[in-house]
């Protein structure tokens, strides 16, 4: 750091470090925007869909940010994030579900069933650590797809597990203390909405989605993180500083995956289903699954993990949005026989996103973020002498 | 930023105290049937002057042909009634989604469209189906799926229209025994796409297997293989004496065409959802005339006058649009809605209960022959049995001409569906 080169002069007292000055206002925004996401059941009231896409939402921003944190932090390109959702979803089910006719199930509270998924898929990361260890960038992505047709095999094959591509297996009705996340009769009210099973649902995935967020930024901003970028930036020089690069990338893929394990957990929950993909390109745990991810990454700015929060906005609620628009509001009406749909367009929408911000902001949307709350930047830092200026490479500024 | 943290926790705290303030409790807020016009007890999607069905349809995904068609059907039946004055003194309306044959984008639709609807009167897909299960069951409403599995017979929310896959191929496999182009003993060959669809469909085949003694060669694929030539080439070293498929349309192009290419040239039987009309403009079309379609619902251009009305309606309404299957499924899906809430307005209660206790005292719906007489006061049964068996015809509307009429097998008789009791 550069005050260690920069010897203040005795005769001033040190400058007070203006990192230290509270910005209230972002304070302030920040209790505001929670308070608002709590009372969101309320302020939505009985359109109980606009929920469900905001818990849509929570689920790419959860999945986003385990995927950023490899891609953007670590460095390593991956395509296997929905192999690791449907083992989330498969573990919750499998763990906490009862067994049946010709379903496995270990009956274990759905809590333990909920960690228990995240450490499976967590492990199975593990598993995958020496191919991810050996490989880099496009060689890595391509190795990781595999997992995807892994996955679409061991789905349809593992029925007594997965419940089969037929019908699938219902997941286990969430329960935290006896106290279920399903409809009640009474039900409790806050500000006279009734606090039902996917009110119930939004509170579990925020306090999910804010747990994850805290840990992921933990993560960047402490000693794990500077070995993960130490690691993208130049394996031989982290390595001499000490960093035990197999290790690192290990840990990056470990960490990612259990993040896709718990955005599984949470689409079982949401979708009240567990069932494997018919084929690898469309479903829940398919191909598409892979490149929504990598575009939520992409267009929040890679390695950012606010970014990825939007980034899922903008994936997983944009295409959400304008289906329930278009059917309140009437929007594409004329769409009878093809034509311009509410599925078509919010896909132009997400596409145009991408090109946009790999041609004119490859920070993505939280290096414009930055930009736009006029934080004062550090000045660019070239990655070497005479080299390319690397402001995009995000959170590597502590305060970020 | 830890104090700052604190400061966020602390409001939140304030914030979170206050809204608990304003808790209370549903129990007092029951909301009850009324009794609207005419003495009918209603709750949700019926007004003294509409009852609102839901269509969960298909416009843009991977069905979206044969989606239009459903979508039409329902319309045209809805315009008929409408026009013949309505059922209990009130108006039929539709209110139409499209899903894209996505589970997903289903979850988040459905929400929005439940409070404004009785029922639904298609739900096309069965990925959202499978998906909208507890759905439906919780919220005690009754859909006609366009997707016709025995497997989803367990929920008592499914008003199946028409007979199943199983039963389809069953009663198919019987008309070719019956043509002599099948025989005890044969071998045959069965490709299937993993899956509610194909998987069902290949229990029919070994159930007919069973009872006449046949040997099948199973072959399963996804949804996404496209080349079924290797398969064929397999099946042919077997042996095969008839080749079964329950497959999307393109892939049966392909095995159809590798049919002929190697010489095998069996019969080839599929279903509704095998045969497409626009295969009919694919380079496969020459190998096409080997398919006979066992469906439920008539061919388009069946002679059944019911089936002839309604399809002149159609072209007349959608001069533009794809000619397919769909339009009589759709419209024959509206047809038992009619009964059964003919049924509940006569016991005086159009509520979701009163049409899910009208549906089960149904023994015998008649559709003017789009389908065979339906009963449906066995859940978990298939309603009916019957099927229309169809063969692949360029000259005809939709691709394909009726070949045998509506007729239910002896052996799809004694066929015990998976959830039959």
């Amino acid at each position: 750091m550069s005050d260690t080169l920069v010897k203040p002069s005795s005769a001033q007292p040190a400058p007070a470090a203006p990192k230290r000055r509270r910005n209230w206002l972002a304070i302030a925004a920040t209790a505001v925007g929670l308070v608002l996401l709590v009372l969101l059941p309320v302020i939505i009231g009985t359109e109980v869909a606009y929920l469900k896409v905001a818990q849509y939402i929570l689920i790419g921003a959860v999945g986003g940010i385990g995927l950023t944190l490899l891609v953007g932090q670590a460095g390593q390109l991956s395509l296997a994030h929905p192999f690791f959702l449907l083992v989330g979803a498969v573990s919750y089910a499998v763990l906490s579900g009862e067994a049946e006719a010709d379903l496995v199930g270990l009956g274990l509270p759905p809590v333990i069933g909920l960690i228990g998924a995240v450490a499976v898929s967590g492990l199975l990361g593990l598993a995958f650590a020496p191919v991810a260890g050996r490989l880099r960038g496009i060689y890595l992505g391509v190795a990781s797809l595999s997992l995807v047709f892994l996955g679409l095999w061991l789905g349809q094959s593992l029925e007594s597990l997965t419940g089969g591509t037929s019908s699938g297996r219902t997941p286990p009705t969430f329960e935290l203390f006896g106290f279920a996340f399903a409809n009640s009769e009474p039900a409790p009210t806050i500000l006279g909405v009734a606090i039902q099973k996917q009110q119930r649902l939004w509170f579990l995935f925020l306090a999910l989605a804010v747990i994850a967020y805290l840990l992921a930024r933990g993560a960047v901003r402490s000693r794990i993180g500077r070995a993960w970028r130490a690691v993208r930036d130049n394996e031989a020089a982290a390595a001499a500083m000490g960093v035990n690069v197999t290790r690192v990338k290990a840990g990056a893929f470990v960490v990612s995956s259990a993040y896709a394990g718990l955005a599984g957990v949470m689409t079982a929950l949401w979708l009240d289903l567990v069932k494997p993909d018919e084929n690898e390109f469309t479903g829940n745990y398919s191909l598409t699954v892979a490149i929504a991810f990598l575009a939520i990454v992409i267009i929040g700015g890679l390695g950012s993990v606010p970014g990825a929060v939007f980034g899922a906005v903008v994936v997983y609620g944009l295409q959400q949005f304008f289906l329930l628009g278009a059917n309140e509001f009437g929007w594409f009406a004329d769409a009878e026989f093809g034509g311009l749909t509410a599925v078509v367009l919010s896909a132009f929408v997400y596409g145009t996103a991408v090109v946009l911000v790999v041609l004119f902001e490859p920070g993505g949307a939280a290096a414009i973020g930055r930009r736009l709350v006029g934080r004062r930047a550090p000045a660019p830092v070239p990655a070497a002498p005479g080299g390319r200026d690397t402001p995009e490479r995000n959170d590597d500024d502590p305060r970020a | 930023m830890i104090p700052g943290r604190r400061a966020a926790v602390l409001a939140a705290a304030l914030a979170s105290t206050l809204v608990l303030a304003a808790c209370g409790s549903t129990a007092d807020q029951q909301p009850a049937g009324e009794a609207g016009a005419g003495g009918v007890k209603t709750d949700k999607g019926v007004t003294d002057t509409t009852i609102t069905l839901g269509v969960m349809g298909d416009n843009t995904g991977p069905f979206k042909n044969l989606g239009a068609g459903l979508n039409a059907g329902n319309q045209l039946w809805a315009d008929d009634v409408n026009a013949a004055g309505g059922i209990c003194g009130r108006q039929i309306q539709l209110e139409v989604v499209d899903h894209g044959y996505k589970a997903d984008t289903a979850k988040t639709l459905y929400p929005q469209l439940e409070p404004k609807v009785l029922g639904m009167v298609q739900l096309l897909g069965s990925p959202v189906l499978a998906a909208l299960k507890q759905n439906l069951i919780d919220d005690n409403l009754l859909a006609a799926p366009a997707s016709w599995s025995s497997e989803v017979l367990n929920n008592p929310s499914i008003m199946m229209i028409g007979t199943t896959y199983d039963l389809e191929i069953v009663n198919g496999l019987a008309y070719l025994q019956q043509q002599g182009l099948l025989a005890d003993g044969d071998k045959i060959g069965h490709i299937y796409i993993d899956g509610e669809y194909g998987g069902n469909g290949l229990k029919g085949s070994q159930y007919y297997a069973e009872q006449h003694g046949l040997t099948i060669t199973e072959a399963k694929i996804t949804s996404t293989d496209n080349d079924l030539t290797g398969i064929v080439t397999g099946m042919r070293g077997e042996g095969i004496k008839v080749l079964v498929l329950t497959t999307t349309p393109s892939q049966s192009a392909s095995a159809l065409a590798a049919n002929q290419a190697l010489g095998l040239n069996v019969p080839v039987l599929g279903n509704n959802p095998t045969f497409d009309p626009a295969l009919l403009d694919s380079p496969a079309a020459g190998a096409l005339g080997a398919l006979y379609v066992a469906a439920s619902s008539p061919p388009f251009s069946s002679e059944t006058p019911k089936a002839v009305e309604v399809a002149n309606e159609y072209k007349q309404k959608y001069p533009s649009a794809p000619v397919n299957a769909g339009v009589h499924t759709g419209y024959v899906e509206g047809m038992v809605w009619q009964a059964v809430l003919e049924k509940a307005c006569e016991a005086g209660d159009l509520s979701r209960a009163g049409v899910a206790t009208a549906l089960t005292t149904l023994t015998s719906v008649k559709t003017d022959d789009l389908v065979t007489e339906l009963d449906y006061s066995s859940p978990g049964a298939p309603p009916t049995r019957g099927v229309y068996i169809a063969k692949v015809d360029p000259a005809a509307e939709g691709g394909l001409t009726e070949v045998a009429p509506l007729f239910t097998a002896s052996e799809a008789e004694g066929y015990k569906a998976p959830y039959q009791q």
